[in-house]
């Protein structure tokens, strides 16, 4: 059975007056589950100030179907609506393609270190 | 007593290097539930028992998802089941048939889901709401054909060809290198 597992947490930044919204996926986003586990993110979009930036860390989702991704393209726009920015950082090799092929990266910058998704926000 | 280790390791895949091909028949009932499972499988045949690369075997698993997926939500009813059909042509191509028994409301027409094909790639992708990157995208880019057709009983079959040996492999390989990473 398909699972994934989320950690939600805050990045201070230097600089930035919000703080950014870190979004950890673990494990397997599809058809079972991809449904329950967007409104915790809708919640997190709702309630973060203007102009707050969230990156999803996907180093440890091992799968991603075009539901899932249509709602990161749904984040997008919410979270762009805000004045804020959403990154993608560390997709594991054929969830970043899967990602690709549907044409996300024209849309969503990706990195390949926090680091740089942190700079990015 | 001496540690003693091993291990001992099942029968090996059957490779297809003969000429015959290779069929496999899955039904599963129309639940999402059981989706993990035919992933699991897709990812392990392409690797074990085909030619394909291990980045191919992971493009399929996604491929034969979004046909299955496609096919419980919009052309079965809920107590009914769907058909799967692996069939591997060494040194030519793997075909992959997903066949559905149709929704008693909603029916829709392979045609119209053509249709819905057309609109989708047509749509600017950040306008593309939730749906409509499955067969649009992801099924028609990482195969060679993509094939629907109506069943006399109400439901459909969509039938995807990938050839072994054709310029696309190239080509997408290289534009899915991490040159791509925007950063």
């Amino acid at each position: 059975m398909a699972e994934v597992k989320y950690t939600f947490s805050e990045l201070l930044v230097t600089g930035k007056t919000n703080p950014i919204k870190l979004i950890a996926l673990e494990g397997i986003l599809d058809e079972s589950n991809a449904d329950d586990f967007a409104p915790k993110v809708y919640e997190v979009i709702e309630q973060m100030p203007n102009e707050t930036s969230v990156i999803l860390d996907l180093e440890k989702l091992s799968y991603m179907n075009s539901k899932s991704i249509g709602y990161i393209a749904d984040y997008y726009n919410k979270v762009t609506a805000k004045g804020g920015k959403i990154i993608i950082a560390k997709p594991a090799r054929n969830v970043k393609e899967t990602l690709c092929v549907v044409g996300l990266d024209q849309m969503i910058p990706f990195t390949q270190t926090l680091e740089e998704a942190k700079l990015q926000a | 007593m001496k540690e003693i280790k091993g291990s001992i390791k099942g029968a090996n895949p059957v490779k297809i290097n003969s000429d015959k091909d290779i069929e496999i028949k899955i039904e599963i009932p129309t639940k999402a539930y059981f989706m993990s499972g035919i992933r699991d499988f897709t990812l392990q045949m392409i690797k074990n028992m085909t030619d394909f690369s291990e980045n191919w075997a992971y493009r399929f698993q996604s491929v034969v998802d979004e046909l299955c997926n496609n096919a419980i939500e919009h052309g079965s009813n809920e107590d009914s089941y769907i058909k799967i059909t692996f069939i591997a042509v060494p040194d030519k191509h793997i075909k992959i048939i997903v066949e559905d028994f149709g929704k008693k409301d909603n029916q829709i027409s392979a045609k119209e889901i053509e249709a819905k094909i057309l609109k989708s790639k047509n749509t600017p992708i950040k306008d593309l709401g939730l749906r409509g990157r499955g067969l649009a995208y992801i099924v028609s880019k990482w195969t060679d054909k993509l094939e629907i057709r109506d069943t006399e009983n109400g439901g459909h079959i969509i039938e995807i060809t990938k050839n072994l040996n054709d310029q696309t492999f190239q080509t997408l390989e290289r534009s899915l290198e991490p040159n791509q990473i925007i950063i």
